[in-house]
């Protein structure tokens, strides 16, 4: 937390940037780390988890091993994006937003990441896969261990 | 860089200096390195491309860049000769990059015949000027001309002017390219009145979507009396299906510095922020990047351009909501807080940012600036139609031949679009709507293609401009499907704040899931109608007040398919579960067994080489095997 906050000024406006960092290194916001950021930063917790659970990129539960998002723009859309977030959900064996009880995959729906041209596409750990194909997922998962 | 740039004598000698990186003496590979190339597999080709380059023996610059474009035709890999000119390879495979320099390191001559085209002379947008490459086409005449190529033709490249032909970490390739002159005849020879006329003078219009004309919106800020001003670049491309503001930043983030250092000193504002999506990391490690080399090169920090003007540019990362590409929402993002829209007036322009007079400016607005300034407000007004005058970029994407990214002048046709640059349907469906302004804006039927693009023209028709999304639909989407997807995205990107904009656009989804699912009742659509007005009419921000659009111009265009789905209890475009079966077009099917691998339930069966069959009372009609299958034999009966 030191190492995170001596980055940032004082500003109130820092609360947003200082969360986006420990959901980097962590994954997620772990609730001991945001009581002890509330403390630091005079901000109440409330409004701390008010912030944290309006925004899409912030999870307030642990994720696994290695984190899929299936892009759900338009583009991807109109080429069948559904379909590729079924058949992922099918593999992985979670819904969308879950973990498996491995902890090897989380399963994440995301609004376009860009990559229209390359529709449908997904990001396993950031790296975009684009122009996928259904028969192709299961190769795919097999590289993520 | 070590000394600061002060004066038009300091910019040239940097010009000179990124001149002979974008012109090394020998030969020089330009690797298309922004998202869209790097997950096609550049980074594999740029590594295959320097092992080949070493084992040859061969002296060249390997280099990267941003997208020229033509995102599906990527890894792009453009060659440029010493003796000229510069040819542009497509779908570079590691082997291919590899037989390529072989070939050229054996025989001296470039084996070009699988070449996308080739450049004769580069067009400095800015500075107003050509770079002829060495005369002669030096064998590779067949190849063909880049403003030849049909995804070329009609294009006018000024927002994306260097995007894909410098390496966007090198701010003297882009100055080379006219980039800061703009900004020199701002700072230093004109006051901030002046620079206004001329942006008002040019006829530009926001390119984020509404399309305020940017001078007025400048001027309002510009006259406010106040302590502090605040400039931001709003980089948060919430709408799904636009991706031009990623490519303009990871291509030549210089571009957007240069506008937003413009607008900044035409308002005088101090102090400016970039809020840029955090789903698009590489456009924000290129923007930090472009902003320590400005900074360290005194195009950013105290007394730029020695005209006293002081400026500090910060990044802000987005958290993922939609909402936030609304300029109350954005600025309450920035604050701290959720980001949640406040009613307006009073506008940013009077009251923004921490309370002070706040400009907010698109990206590809803000690297219009630059040029705009550089070559005078008539020469920009020359493009485009009365009204919508200038150029804009679309990303043109969805069920079509050639996508990407595409920059025309405002005032083309959107049948020039989808047929001209983008080759016609992708695939054996003829087209059936095009979808602009993303969940905002509105599907317009094939019927209606020779309209023109233009602000206005696309407001009548009951869609948008918006941030320039076009998403091209084929016969195989259903449009009710698709206007419950749009809904199924506003209602879950709502922030809350105002009810009807929270509850309607909820009622709404909920009764186009209906209908998608069988289940619609006769009053529906009407139903559907008066909560569109209602939530129209009585939503706080731009987010409400466009989220039935989708919905409306569906229903306006495709008001037969909506009522089969109601009284036939059919989906024509096969893709509602409960409204559909599918069956194997016999004559068809060639045997080759993708469905059976993809279907989760095991309802398709048949050996290999014969026609297959699919188990009606197992099929959960998904589609999976309709999206797979090489030969369209599954049809919808």
């Amino acid at each position: 937390m030191e190492e995170i906050l001596v980055k940032y000024s004082a500003e109130p406006s820092v609360l947003i940037p200082v969360l986006q960092d420990i959901n980097e290194r962590r994954g997620y916001l772990p609730r001991p780390m945001l009581e002890d950021l509330a403390a630091r930063l005079g901000i109440p917790l409330a409004e701390i988890l008010r912030v944290a659970s309006f925004y899409n990129a912030f999870s307030l539960t642990p994720v696994g091993r290695h984190v899929i998002e299936v892009c759900l723009g338009t583009a991807c859309f109109v080429r069948g994006s559904n379909l590729l977030l079924e058949r992922l959900e099918d593999l992985v064996g979670v819904p969308a937003g879950g973990t498996d009880k491995d902890r090897r995959f989380t399963l994440r729906t995301v609004r376009c990441i860009g990559c229209c041209a390359l529709a449908p596409a997904m990001r396993i750990d950031g790296v975009t896969f684009g122009k996928m194909k259904l028969d192709k997922v299961g190769d795919i998962l097999e590289r993520f261990q | 860089m070590t000394t600061a740039i002060r004066t038009e004598k300091d910019l040239d000698a940097l010009a000179r200096e990124g001149e002979g990186s974008l012109y090394p003496r020998g030969l020089k590979l330009l690797i298309g390195s922004a998202s869209c190339g790097i997950s096609a597999g550049a980074r594999e080709v740029e590594a295959a491309a320097l092992e080949a380059l070493k084992a040859a023996g061969l002296d060249a610059v390997v280099a990267r860049t941003g997208c020229i474009g033509f995102c599906q035709a990527e890894p792009l890999v453009d060659v440029i000769l010493p003796e000229g000119p510069r040819v542009c390879f497509s779908k570079v495979t590691p082997a291919g990059i590899r037989s390529l320099i072989e070939g050229y390191a054996k025989t001296g001559h470039l084996k070009a015949d699988a070449a996308l085209c080739r450049f004769t002379e580069e067009k400095y947008v800015s500075a107003g000027t050509t770079r002829p490459y060495p005369p002669g086409t030096n064998g590779l005449g067949q190849v063909p001309e880049w403003s030849t190529v049909d995804f070329y033709r009609p294009q006018e490249r000024v927002i994306l002017r260097n995007c894909g032909s410098i390496d966007p970490m090198s701010l003297g390739e882009a100055v080379a390219r006219g980039a800061y002159r703009g900004a020199l005849r701002a700072l230093t020879r004109m006051t901030p009145e002046q620079v206004v006329a001329e942006i008002t003078a040019s006829g530009l219009r926001g390119r984020g979507g509404a399309g305020f004309p940017t001078g007025r919106k400048w001027d309002a800020a510009r006259t406010q009396e106040a302590d502090a001003k605040y400039f931001i670049c709003n980089a948060d491309e919430g709408d799904p299906g636009a991706f031009m503001d990623r490519s303009v930043m990871e291509g030549d983030p210089h571009a957007v510095l240069e506008g937003m250092l413009i607008g900044a000193y035409a308002i005088g504002a101090a102090r400016a922020f970039v809020y840029v999506r955090s789903e698009y990391p590489l456009a924000v490690s290129t923007m930090e990047h472009a902003i320590a080399q400005a900074k360290a090169a005194g195009l950013l920090g105290k007394d730029i351009l020695g005209s006293g003007f002081d400026l500090e540019i910060e990044i802000r990362r987005g958290a993922g909501a939609f909402v936030c590409g609304e300029e109350t929402a954005l600025i309450a993002s920035i604050e701290g807080r959720a980001g949640e829209p406040r009613p307006r007036p009073p506008y940013p322009a009077v009251k923004g940012l921490w309370g002070k007079p706040t400009v907010i400016n698109n990206v590809k607005t803000l690297s219009s600036i630059g040029a705009i300034l550089a070559r005078g407000a008539a020469w920009y007004a020359g493009r485009g139609v009365e009204g919508s005058r200038g150029t804009t970029v679309f990303s043109l994407v969805g069920a079509v031949k050639n996508t990407g990214l595409v920059e025309v002048p405002l005032g083309i046709s959107l049948r020039q679009m989808i047929y001209d640059i983008g080759g016609g349907p992708s695939g054996s469906k003829p087209v059936k709507a095009v979808q602009t302004g993303g969940p905002s804006g509105g599907c317009i039927p094939a019927a209606m293609l020779d309209l023109t693009i233009d602000y206005e023209k696309l407001a009548q028709a009951g869609a948008m401009m918006g941030s320039g999304g076009m998403i091209v639909i084929d016969e195989g989407t259903c449009m009710v499907d698709l206007a419950r997807f749009f809904l199924s995205f506003t209602a879950e990107e709502s922030c809350g704040k105002c009810a009807p904009c929270r509850e309607g656009t909820k009622q709404m989804l909920r009764i186009l899931t209906r209908i998608c699912e069988g289940e619609g009742k006769s009053e529906d659509l009407q139903t559907l109608q008066r909560l569109a007005t209602t939530i129209k009419a009585a939503s706080l921000c731009g987010l409400g007040q466009t989220a039935p659009n989708p919905v409306l111009t569906a229903m306006r265009y495709f008001g037969p398919e909506f009522e089969a789905h109601v009284k036939d209890r059919k989906c024509p475009a096969g893709v509602c579960r409960n409204l559909t079966t599918f069956k194997v077009d016999e004559s068809a099917c060639i045997g080759c067994g993708r469905c059976v691998k993809v279907c989760a339930v095991s309802a398709v069966a048949g050996t290999a080489k014969k026609a297959h069959r699919i188990d009606e009372a197992l099929c959960t009609r998904c589609g999976a095997c309709r999206s797979v299958c090489p030969a369209d034999a599954v049809i919808n009966v």
